[in-house]
């Protein structure tokens, strides 16, 4: 069931509607509901996997309780350890373990060794990728003594199971996320609006961007011997956009959808183009993914290589960035699309520039400065030339990009620059100009008063964006790049 | 060792590692309180800590800690 359907919004009028008026002042009823309409929602979607993602319920339920009361280290790290090898194994099962059969089959093939090895079917559950990270961060911050072990199972089966978040994210703290069950959420006519607000900004970027360019796109890359250098270079630029505007406008309908229920979830982006380098990129793109990874793989690793200086701090990065690329998917185009960004960080470092935080001046009109609009244009191409790796089905597909781009014809005038594109291209500079001027802000169209008087020319904002959305956007498009992760 | 002389020399390592001559740090003293001390500085400061005080952190230590006090004690525990 996707935000943007029909069907959704039927089902969250009604849980709206029940929540906040049988649930208005009673913490079990609007807990209760959370969790009744979040099972439904994976449910509809994959009932087969419900059983799975319950039992996982209870059994990090049950080892949060574990770690908690263990006496000694020992036995705390033992139940750490089962949680997260548990974890683990759930994403590596599903998600990898054909991956691994089908690698390790070639490598034998390749030194001469036949192999007779099938793969499985497995089916994979909706969100592994997600609810596997909640539960294993869970147990991890119970460990660290960050929180204490939930004693109420329906508050941490809402925290794993949150219908927003269970999809594609954002993947939420427990530390910050189950608190806010503990009292009754109380409705505001604020946070009602701000709620409101952000969906509408997500529909935007996801309906009218992200899916008038999706189709053009991947005409691109089905037929890229039919194309110029030069449309595939502008081919992955227009990938990053539909990107950005896709998963970014997905994460605004989830908080939007949660502040909607009185519930604050983790922010995923944070205007990455104005990034001035890789760095940046990566702290401001999918950040409660790669925060995820920085607190429980980069920081542990990097204090275990912490006598290495420099190389430490790179191993660490590299593993770091590895992961993160092959978090996506089973596939050596993630890998190396990891490894290419893990190595972008090395001049970082060395620079010593890792530390340092960028504070961008601005110009009388209040832009960025010259060089910065530069630096921001060179970390996006740093970002679309990986794009060659993780759009690519397999490296061979990445190859035959590379050779398609270069030759003579990346001096011609990119095939696909029709009117439909270059209209797409404006509202994008429209977007990131509203973005720029209003960066201070969680999105761009954030009131910053509710006062009767501010907020009516956000009404005329919210007419004009659904008017384009209604009339202009691709409605038909079905699904979002995240869920397939 | 006493906690505040080990509070002073921690004090000056952070002053140093962080190139800002301002920090005062006390007891409740974490890292949203210092703009310089993210994860990343946090592991040059625990380098240069087990360096002053001839000590070695575990991973839990390191990732345990919620504010400066947690972690003189631990130092005080060691030396």
């Amino acid at each position: 069931m996707l935000f943007t359907s029909y069907r959704f919004l039927l089902f969250f009028t009604s849980l709206f509607v029940l929540y906040w008026i049988f649930g208005r002042k009673s913490v079990k009823v609007q807990n209760g509901l959370l969790l009744v309409f979040s099972y439904l929602f994976y449910g509809i979607a994959e009932w087969r996997m419900l059983p799975l993602l319950i039992v996982a319920t209870i059994v990090f339920y049950w080892l949060g309780i574990k770690i908690d009361k263990s006496n000694n280290i020992h036995s705390r790290k033992i139940f750490t350890h089962i949680g997260v090898l548990l974890g683990i194994g759930v994403l590596l099962y599903f998600k990898y373990f054909n991956f691994f059969i089908e690698s390790f089959a070639y490598f034998f093939d390749t030194i001469g060794i036949h192999t007779n090895i099938h793969t499985f079917n497995i089916l994979m559950p909706l969100g592994v990728s997600y609810f596997t990270f909640k539960l294993i961060s869970y147990v991890l911050e119970v460990e660290r003594w960050k929180m204490e072990a939930t004693k109420n199972f329906v508050d941490f089966a809402v925290y794993v199971s949150f219908f927003p978040t269970i999809m594609a994210g954002p993947i939420d703290r427990p530390n910050k996320f189950i608190p806010q069950l503990q009292s009754p959420r109380v409705f505001s006519i604020e946070s009602g609006i701000d709620g409101g607000q952000q969906i509408i900004w997500g529909l935007f970027k996801k309906v009218l961007i992200a899916d008038n360019l999706s189709p053009i796109i991947d005409g691109v890359w089905e037929n890229m011997s039919n194309y110029s250098g030069s449309t595939l270079v502008f081919a992955l630029f227009l990938y990053t956009i539909q990107m950005y505007a896709d998963f970014s406008g997905y994460s605004d309908m989830a908080i939007g959808v949660s502040k909607l229920l009185g519930i604050r979830i983790a922010k995923n982006f944070n205007y990455p183009f104005f990034a001035t380098n890789i760095k940046e990129f990566w702290q401001r793109w999918h950040i409660s993914l790669t925060g995820w990874l920085t607190d429980y793989v980069f920081t542990p690793l990097h204090i275990r290589f912490r006598d290495l200086g420099n190389f430490g701090m790179i191993l660490a990065i590299i593993i770091n960035m590895v992961l993160v690329g092959m978090w996506h998917g089973a596939n050596w185009t993630y890998a190396v699309f990891g490894l290419y960004q893990g190595l972008l960080f090395i001049p970082i470092i060395l620079k010593g520039k890792m530390h340092k935080k960028q504070k961008l001046q601005t110009t009388i009109l209040g832009l960025p400065k010259f060089v910065d609009i530069c630096k921001m244009f060179g970390v996006v191409c740093l970002y679309a030339i990986g794009i060659i790796l993780f759009r690519a089905e397999n490296l061979g597909q990445s190859w035959e990009m590379i050779r398609g781009i270069c030759n003579l014809s990346i001096f011609s005038l990119p095939q696909i620059l029709t009117h439909k594109v270059q209209w797409l291209l404006s509202v994008f500079f429209i977007l990131v100009i509203t973005e720029w001027y209003n960066r201070d802000r969680e999105y761009a169209i954030q009131p910053l008063s509710y006062s009767l008087k501010s907020i009516i020319p956000y009404i005329l904002i919210d007419y004009i964006l659904l008017f384009f959305v209604i009339f202009k956007g691709n409605v038909g498009a079905n699904s979002f790049i995240y869920f397939q992760f | 060792m006493e906690k505040n002389q080990i509070l002073a020399e921690v004090q000056e390592i952070f002053r140093e590692v962080l190139d800002n001559e301002e920090i005062v740090l006390a007891n409740e003293t974490n890292a949203d309180d210092i703009e310089e001390w993210d994860s990343l500085t946090h592991i040059q400061l625990i380098v240069a800590i087990e360096k002053h005080f001839k000590i070695k952190f575990t991973s839990l230590e390191i990732l345990s800690w919620k504010n400066v006090g947690e972690m003189i004690d631990c130092i005080k525990s060691k030396i």
